[in-house]
């Protein structure tokens, strides 16, 4: 006859759970008053503060990842044609590019 | 899921619509984009300065100060008085006589730029541009009720500034109702339907010196627009380089130091408002303008720098201490 593991009892477990949120609470909350916001990124080294411009974020819009391509193929200046007629073609055939026109 | 694409010449540049699945009670795909295609050769037909019949020429040579205009004609200088007003006068509408003083007096379609690079070899000291103190834009009077324009004979208005971006918008609009679509009228982009929240378009950031893809952007809604001194460059009668983004206080091609800006913004409209003002304010102006919606600044140099919430980058960092263990 096999013996299944005790549970472990709530107090400890209730204690620990404490513990560990005062513990992190604790070290944000130092951090943010000693003015290393992490989210405000990397303090300028002990330079004179720069200015911050506040923003209010009316409607956050797009999502926008940049992916660096140096080593990508040239790409042409877009899809040009010498026919004014249009040109359909299958999805996806050739990129969307922005560039100055 | 399948897209119809089609690319067609327009605005003496190219077009280009991907549109997606249609909503039920919409028409397919392929008549929205030949509806959609109709829909720009007409605009480019009534607010062409290239072309004698059109009625943005109309407009500008009417002796009257009150004229009868369209609904699209409003709309267009509507667009670009919003653009000099949301940049402070820097992407001015009334340089149609400058610009052709300049020596842009016919569409440039299909006419090769001169080289950029031996034109920024003897462009003169890089400055920003300045907004023209006589704004003259500010004389323009646009009433719907009336159905009327109203400004200075004499005062030429160019749709130029905001053209391709309004036309991308307007049949933007007119594409609701499909999953996703991309509207690209010369390089000036819009995107929308609710499908592109959920597999957003690439669309690659051609560089203006190489011609290579410097950057891909991955957008789910809104506008996109490029701004750049390597197309519609010449080199004028004197043997200077000339380009057609002027400086309005001087009413002279503008070398701020930039050879090409990228812009996001909520609709193509603003991106390509945005990239103008940019590329005429240089480096330092173009970074507090491109702050909110991000973009990308190209230098003389050829380098690519990312601006906004483009430059961002996720990160954690913990609290630092001291060598020796002091805080």
């Amino acid at each position: 006859m096999t013996k299944r593991p005790r549970r472990p009892s709530f107090a400890p477990v209730f204690w620990s759970s404490i513990s560990l949120f005062a513990v992190l609470f604790a070290l944000l909350a130092y951090q943010l008053s000693s003015g290393n916001d992490p989210s405000l990124g990397a303090a300028a080294g002990g330079t004179a503060s720069r200015p911050v411009l506040v923003r209010r974020i009316v409607k956050r819009r797009i999502v926008t990842t940049v992916v660096p391509n140096p080593g990508a193929s040239s790409v042409s200046s877009g899809p040009v044609t010498t026919s004014s007629a249009p040109v359909v073609s299958s999805s996806g055939s050739a990129p969307i590019t922005t560039s100055a026109s | 899921m399948s897209e119809h694409d089609v690319l067609f010449d327009a605005m003496g540049s190219h077009a280009r619509l991907l549109i997606g699945d249609p909503e039920p009670g919409m028409a397919p795909p392929a008549a929205a984009a030949e509806r959609a295609r109709q829909f720009i050769a007409d605009f480019d037909a009534k607010l062409s300065r290239f072309k004698p019949g059109s009625e943005l020429c109309a407009l500008n040579t009417d002796p009257r100060r009150r004229v009868p205009a369209s609904e699209l004609l409003r709309q267009a200088v509507r667009a670009g008085l919003q653009a000099a007003e949301r940049s402070g006068g820097l992407v001015d509408p009334t340089l149609a006589e400058e610009i052709e003083s300049a020596g842009y007096v016919g569409s440039r379609a299909g006419v090769p730029g001169a080289p950029l690079g031996a034109a920024l070899a003897e462009a003169p000291p890089r400055r920003p541009a300045s907004p023209n103190p006589k704004a003259r834009w500010r004389q323009f009077e646009v009433d719907d009720e009336a159905g009327s324009i109203a400004r200075p004979p004499g005062v030429r208005f160019d749709t130029g500034g905001a053209g391709k971006g309004l036309a991308a918008d307007l049949v933007a609009e007119r594409l609701r109702g499909y999953s996703r679509f991309i509207v690209d009228c010369g390089g000036d982009i819009r995107i929308g339907g609710p499908g592109a929240l959920v597999r957003p378009y690439e669309v690659f950031v051609e560089h203006p010196l190489t011609g290579d893809r410097s950057h891909v952007l991955r957008l789910s809604s809104g506008g996109v627009a490029t701004s750049g001194l390597n197309v519609r460059i010449w080199r004028g009668p004197d043997g200077r380089y000339a380009h057609h983004l002027l400086d309005p206080a001087t009413g002279e091609p503008a070398w701020t130091g930039l050879i090409g800006v990228t812009a996001l913004g909520d609709t193509a409209v603003e991106a390509e408002t945005l990239s103008k003002a940019a590329l005429l304010s240089g480096a330092d102006g173009g970074r507090e303008i491109l702050a909110e919606h991000g973009g990308l600044l190209v230098h003389d140099s050829g380098e690519v720098e990312r601006v906004g919430p483009l430059s961002v980058r996720p990160r954690i960092r913990l609290p630092q201490t001291a060598p020796g263990g002091a805080a």
